[in-house]
C-alpha cells in the first residue's frame, strides 16, 4: 500500500520535474541578458565575441541546446538523462561537482538548526499548552511574535554585533573552520561528519564552534512557528474528546500524553517539513552572512554571472529535494495516521 | 432487588461552577443503588452531563467542581489523589459518552483501545488482553470481532464505534456504568439493540447504571428510578412510572383523525420510478441512494417518509425539489412535469415547493438578521410588494408562535426549536403548496419536537398545506401524518394508512422498526417483551446491494427465495402496498 503510493508519488514528482526542466531551460534564455558578453567582457572584438558564443553553444538554435543539455552533446557529457548537469561556464568545472560540493554545506547548517530548533521548540510547545496562561506561555508567545519581527538575516547581524563584537564570546563569520586549520579529508562535505570520520574530535568541536551563531541564528528564528503550531495543536489535541475519555477510563498519565504527542505531531510534521524545503534555498542569507560558501552562495554567484547550466542545476536540485522531503512527510503522516488514505 | 438498599455511588451538596462564576450544578443529593438503573434526565443545558462527569470527579472545559462530596465505597472521590482517582476511574466507575467516535483515538486499533484499559486495571496482559478485547467486543454484538479489533476508528459507523465503546467500558467489570446519551444520534432499530444489550449485561453482572437522556421513551423501557435537573438543580427523584405518568398529562398528542377523506381527484406530487446513484470517486461503483422509489400525495394530505439513516429518504425529498438531478423515473407537480422544468418555469414551480432541512443552524446565514434571512424569499418571488414585505413576515411568524422581538437577531442567538420554527415560517413566506420536512425534528428536544409538530398540524388545517415528512422518529410520524412510506436501502418497502402501518405492519421491516420503537410507557416495556421482532446487525452498504431481497441479509424470516429473487411493491389491499413475498405467509405463521 505504502510502496504504492511511493511509487506514484515519485512518478509525479518525475513530471513535475521534467515540466520544470522545461520551463526552467527556456525562461533564463528569454531573459534580456548577454551572457557571452559578461563572459569575454563589453570591449571584446565581434570575432572574439562569435567564438564565445561558439563554444558556449548559444550559437546553436534554442531547441537544439535543449536537446544538448537533455542528451549531451556526444564527446563530453552525458547529458540531464545520463545524469549530467553540463558544465559551469564562469569555473570550467562540472555543475555536478559544484553542487556536490556546496549542497552538504547547506544541508548540515539548516539540519542542525532544525535539531536545535525541534529539540527546542517542541518541549516548549508543550509545556505552554499542558500550562495555558502561565507565564512560560505568554513568554513564548512573545518570543514567537519578536523572533518573526525580523528577517533571519537582520538577526544574523544583531547576533554578530552582540556575541563576537561586544562580548567576544563567539567565533567571528568567517566560515565554518578558522582559516588557519585544515579541513579535514572531503567525504560526505558536511564538515563535522567529516571530521569525525577522519577521528579529529577537535576539528568536529571547532565546526561545531564556528557553526554556533549562523545555527543559532536560524534556530532562533525557526523555533517560533514550530512552538506555536506545536503549542496549538497540544492544547486542541488535550481538549479533544478522546483525551477526555482516556480519562475517564482511567488511563495513566503518561499513556494520555503519548496519546496526545503522536495525536499533536502530525500536523507540526507537516509545518516542519515545509520549512525545511524552503530553507535549502532560502538560507541564502544567512550563509552570505557567515561566509559560508552553501548552495544558496553558488545560487546567487551563477545568477550573477547568468552561468545558465549552474542556474539549472540549482534550481533542479531543489525542486527534487523538496520534492523529496514533501514525499517523506506524506509517508510518515501515513504510517502515524491510519486516516490519511495513501 | 434483594441487595437494592445497598447505595453505591452518592453524591451530597454536590455544586460545580464554570470560570465565569455561573454554577452549573447547585447542591446536588443522589445516589445509586446496587443492581439499579436510574436515568438522569432534563432539558439541554440542566446540567446533566455536568453531574455525570462531575460523579467521576470529572470536569470538561472551564468547569470545576466547588464543593460537595461523591461517596464511592466509604471513599470521598473528590479528595482522593490523580493516582488514586486512576484506579477507580474505569475499573470501578465507567464512563460511555455520546459521540463515541470522537471518544476514541483516532490513530489505534479499537482491539487495542479495549485491551490497553483492561490493563490498565489489574487484567491480563498481550495476546491474552487481545483475547478479551475480542471476547467483550462479540458481547455486545458486534459480528466479526476478531477483524473489528484491528479496525480504526474511523472505519466504524456510528452504531458500531458506541458498541466498541460499552465493551470497552464493561471489560474491566465495572460496578458503576455510568452512560451519557448514549444513543445520541444513533437509529432507532440499532438503539434499540444497543440498549437492549446494555440492559441485559446489566443484570446479569450487577452493574448499577445512571443513563442520562432526554427520551421520555428510553426512561420507561429500561429505568427503574428517574432523576429530573433542571437548571442545575435535582427537581424530581421518583420512580418510572410515577415519572412517566406524570409527563404524559403534560403533552397529550391527539393524531391525526380524517385520515384518507382527502384522497380525492389527480395526486398534487407524483413519483414515478425514481431511480438516483451516486458515482464512487476513483471507482466504477456507484452508491444507489434511491431505487425504484414511487408515491403520491394529494392536496392537504401529509405523508411521512420513515427509514433508518442510509435508506435514501432526504435523496427523495431532494428530487423532489430538483436540488438533485435523478438518474430516471418522473416526478410530476400539480400536472406539470418537474424533471424537465428548467429556467422560469422551475423558478415557478420551486415557489411551490419548499423545503425546511434537518439542521436549522446551517439553513441560515449566521451573519443575517433573522429578518433579512425572511425578506430575501419574499424579494427573489415577488411576492408581496417590499412596503408589505413586513406585514407578510410578521403574519407568518405568528402562524408558527414565534415573538416579534425575535426578528433583530442573529441565527446564534436563537434556540435550535425557535429557529427551526423560523425555518418553516420562512418557507411559507412564497405560498407554498407543498412542503419538504426533512428531519425537522431530530436535531431538537423532545419539547421542541412536540411544538414544531403541533405547529405542522396546525398549519395543515389553516392552509391546507401538503407535506412530506421525512424523518426516522415514528413518534412524529404517527402524530403529523396521514399515510406512511417505508423506505429501506432506497426502495418503498411499505406504504399505507398511519394507523394501518403502526397497528398491522406486514413487512418484516416495519415491523422492527416498530418494534424499535419505544413507547412512553413502563407497562410496556420492550425488554419485558418475549417475542420481539429483531433485525440483526446493520444497514448493509448500498454499493454492493444484496441479490434478493435487500433486508435478507437481517431478516429472521428469510427463506431461500428471500436470498435470490428480486421483491416488488405488490398491493395487500386498496390503500395498504407491501415489498415482501413472504408478508402473508408471515402472517399465517404469526396467527398460529
Amino acid at each position: 500500500m505504502i510502496w504504492r503510493f511511493t511509487l506514484r508519488r515519485l512518478a509525479v514528482g518525475f513530471v513535475q520535474l521534467s515540466v520544470l526542466v522545461i520551463a526552467v531551460f527556456f525562461l533564463i534564455r528569454l531573459l534580456p541578458a548577454d551572457p557571452v558578453a559578461r563572459f569575454i567582457g563589453m570591449n571584446a572584438s565581434p570575432e572574439a565575441y562569435a567564438l564565445a558564443e561558439q563554444s558556449l553553444g548559444l550559437d546553436l538554435p534554442v531547441t537544439s541546446q535543449f536537446g544538448i543539455f537533455l542528451l549531451g552533446d556526444g564527446d563530453e557529457g552525458d547529458g540531464l538523462i545520463g545524469g549530467d548537469l553540463g558544465t559551469s561556464w564562469v569555473t570550467g568545472s562540472s555543475v555536478n561537482q559544484e553542487i556536490r560540493q556546496f549542497l552538504p554545506v547547506t544541508l548540515e547548517l539548516i539540519t542542525l538548526s532544525f535539531l536545535v530548533a525541534v529539540g527546542l521548540g517542541v518541549p516548549i510547545g508543550v509545556f505552554g499548552a499542558v500550562n495555558p496562561g502561565g507565564a512560560a506561555d505568554k513568554g513564548t508567545l512573545i518570543y514567537g511574535l519578536f523572533a518573526g519581527s525580523q528577517p533571519e538575516f537582520s538577526w544574523g547581524i544583531i547576533f554578530i554585533f552582540i556575541f563576537f563584537v561586544i562580548l567576544g564570546v563567539a567565533p567571528g563569520p568567517l566560515g565554518r573552520l578558522s582559516p588557519l586549520t585544515d579541513p579535514p579529508d572531503f567525504v560526505t562535505g558536511a564538515i563535522t561528519i567529516d571530521a569525525l570520520l577522519a577521528g579529529r574530535v577537535d576539528i568536529f568541536l571547532e565546526a561545531l564552534w564556528y557553526l554556533s551563531l549562523p545555527i543559532l541564528t536560524l534556530s532562533f528564528v525557526l523555533s517560533g512557528p514550530i512552538i506555536k503550531m506545536v503549542r496549538e495543536n497540544v492544547a486542541q489535541t488535550m481538549n479533544a474528546d478522546f483525551m477526555f475519555y482516556g480519562q475517564a477510563a482511567g488511563l495513566p498519565r503518561n499513556v494520555l500524553a503519548r496519546d496526545a504527542l503522536r495525536a499533536a505531531f502530525a500536523p507540526a510534521l507537516t509545518l516542519i517539513g515545509i520549512l525545511f524545503g524552503f530553507m535549502i534555498g532560502g538560507a541564502v542569507l544567512i550563509e552570505s552572512i557567515f561566509s559560508i560558501s552553501g548552495l544558496g552562495q553558488y545560487a546567487i554567484r551563477s545568477i550573477l554571472a547568468f552561468d545558465y547550466p549552474a542556474i539549472q542545476g540549482v534550481v533542479l536540485t531543489i525542486s527534487a529535494l523538496t520534492l523529496l522531503i514533501y514525499l517523506a512527510i506524506d509517508v510518515c503522516q501515513a504510517l502515524l495516521d491510519p486516516r490519511v488514505s495513501v | 432487588m434483594a441487595d437494592s438498599q445497598n447505595t453505591v455511588l452518592s453524591a451530597h451538596g454536590l455544586s460545580v461552577e464554570y470560570a465565569d462564576d455561573s454554577p452549573t450544578l447547585a447542591d446536588i443529593n443522589i445516589d445509586l443503588k446496587a443492581g439499579e438503573i436510574v436515568g438522569l434526565t432534563g432539558g439541554s443545558g440542566s446540567g446533566k452531563s455536568t453531574l455525570a462527569y462531575a460523579l467521576l470527579a470529572l470536569t470538561r472545559h472551564s468547569a470545576r467542581i466547588t464543593g460537595g462530596r461523591v461517596e464511592f465505597g466509604n471513599r470521598d472521590l473528590l479528595a482522593l489523589s490523580d493516582i488514586e482517582l486512576e484506579q477507580i476511574r474505569g475499573r470501578d466507575i465507567a464512563l460511555i459518552v455520546q459521540n463515541p467516535r470522537s471518544a476514541l483515538h483516532p490513530m489505534y486499533q479499537v482491539g487495542q483501545q479495549i485491551s490497553r484499559v483492561y490493563q490498565t486495571h489489574g487484567g491480563s496482559r498481550g495476546a491474552m488482553a487481545q483475547q478479551r478485547a475480542i471476547e467483550m467486543l462479540r458481547l455486545v454484538g458486534i459480528n466479526d470481532p476478531e477483524r473489528r479489533a484491528d479496525a480504526f476508528v474511523h472505519e466504524l459507523s456510528g452504531g458500531m464505534a458506541q458498541r466498541v465503546l460499552i465493551a470497552l467500558a464493561l471489560s474491566t467489570n465495572p460496578k458503576i456504568l455510568i452512560a451519557d446519551e448514549p444513543t445520541s444520534g444513533l437509529d432507532v432499530t440499532v438503539q434499540a439493540q444497543f440498549l437492549d444489550t446494555m440492559w441485559e449485561t446489566s443484570r446479569k453482572t450487577g452493574t448499577a447504571m445512571m443513563l442520562v437522556t432526554q427520551e421520555p421513551g428510553i426512561l420507561a423501557n429500561y429505568c427503574d428510578r428517574v432523576i429530573e435537573l433542571d437548571a442545575g438543580r435535582v427537581i424530581k427523584d421518583v420512580s418510572a412510572s410515577e415519572f412517566v405518568y406524570g409527563s404524559i398529562l403534560q403533552s397529550t398528542d391527539s393524531p391525526v383523525s380524517d385520515q384518507n377523506a382527502c384522497q380525492v381527484g389527480e395526486p398534487l406530487v407524483m413519483v414515478e420510478g425514481l431511480r438516483k446513484t451516486f458515482p464512487l470517486r476513483g471507482t466504477k461503483k456507484v452508491v444507489q441512494a434511491v431505487d425504484d422509489v414511487s408515491l403520491s400525495l394529494f392536496k392537504g394530505e401529509s405523508v411521512g417518509l420513515v427509514g433508518e439513516s442510509g435508506s435514501g429518504k432526504s435523496t427523495v425529498g431532494r428530487c423532489l425539489l430538483k436540488l438533485l438531478e435523478s438518474d430516471a423515473g418522473k416526478i410530476t407537480f400539480d400536472g406539470q412535469d418537474l424533471t424537465d422544468a428548467t429556467g422560469e418555469s422551475l423558478r415557478q414551480l420551486r415557489r411551490r415547493i419548499q423545503i425546511v432541512q434537518q439542521d436549522p443552524y446551517d439553513s441560515f446565514d449566521p451573519r443575517w438578521t433573522i429578518e433579512q434571512s425572511l425578506r430575501d424569499p419574499i424579494e427573489i418571488h415577488n411576492i408581496v410588494p417590499i412596503a408589505d414585505a413586513k406585514t407578510a413576515i410578521e403574519d407568518s411568524l405568528n402562524r408558527v408562535s414565534v415573538e416579534l422581538s425575535t426578528l433583530a437577531r442573529r441565527p446564534k442567538d436563537v434556540s435550535a426549536g425557535v429557529l427551526q420554527r423560523i425555518a418553516i415560517a420562512r418557507a411559507l413566506l412564497t405560498k407554498p403548496d407543498f412542503l419538504v420536512l426533512d428531519e425537522p425534528t431530530s436535531m431538537l428536544a423532545p419539547q421542541g419536537r412536540h411544538i414544531i409538530l403541533d405547529v405542522l398540524k396546525q398549519l395543515r388545517t389553516d392552509l391546507d398545506l401538503s407535506y412530506l415528512l421525512i424523518s426516522h422518529d415514528l413518534t412524529s410520524v404517527a402524530s403529523a401524518c396521514d399515510r406512511v412510506v417505508v423506505m429501506y436501502l432506497g426502495q418503498v418497502v411499505e406504504v399505507g394508512p398511519t394507523s394501518d402501518i403502526f397497528s398491522k405492519p406486514a413487512h418484516p421491516y416495519t415491523k422492527a422498526l416498530i418494534g424499535a420503537h419505544l413507547e412512553e410507557s413502563p407497562q410496556t416495556r420492550r425488554v419485558d417483551k418475549s417475542d420481539r421482532l429483531d433485525l440483526e446487525g446493520e444497514i448493509p452498504s448500498p454499493i454492493d446491494l444484496p441479490v434478493g431481497c435487500y433486508l435478507a441479509t437481517r431478516c429472521l424470516q428469510a427463506k431461500g427465495a428471500c436470498h435470490t429473487e428480486r421483491q416488488e411493491l405488490e398491493k395487500l389491499n386498496s390503500h395498504h402496498d407491501v415489498r415482501c413475498m413472504r408478508a402473508s405467509e408471515i402472517e399465517l405463521d404469526e396467527a398460529s
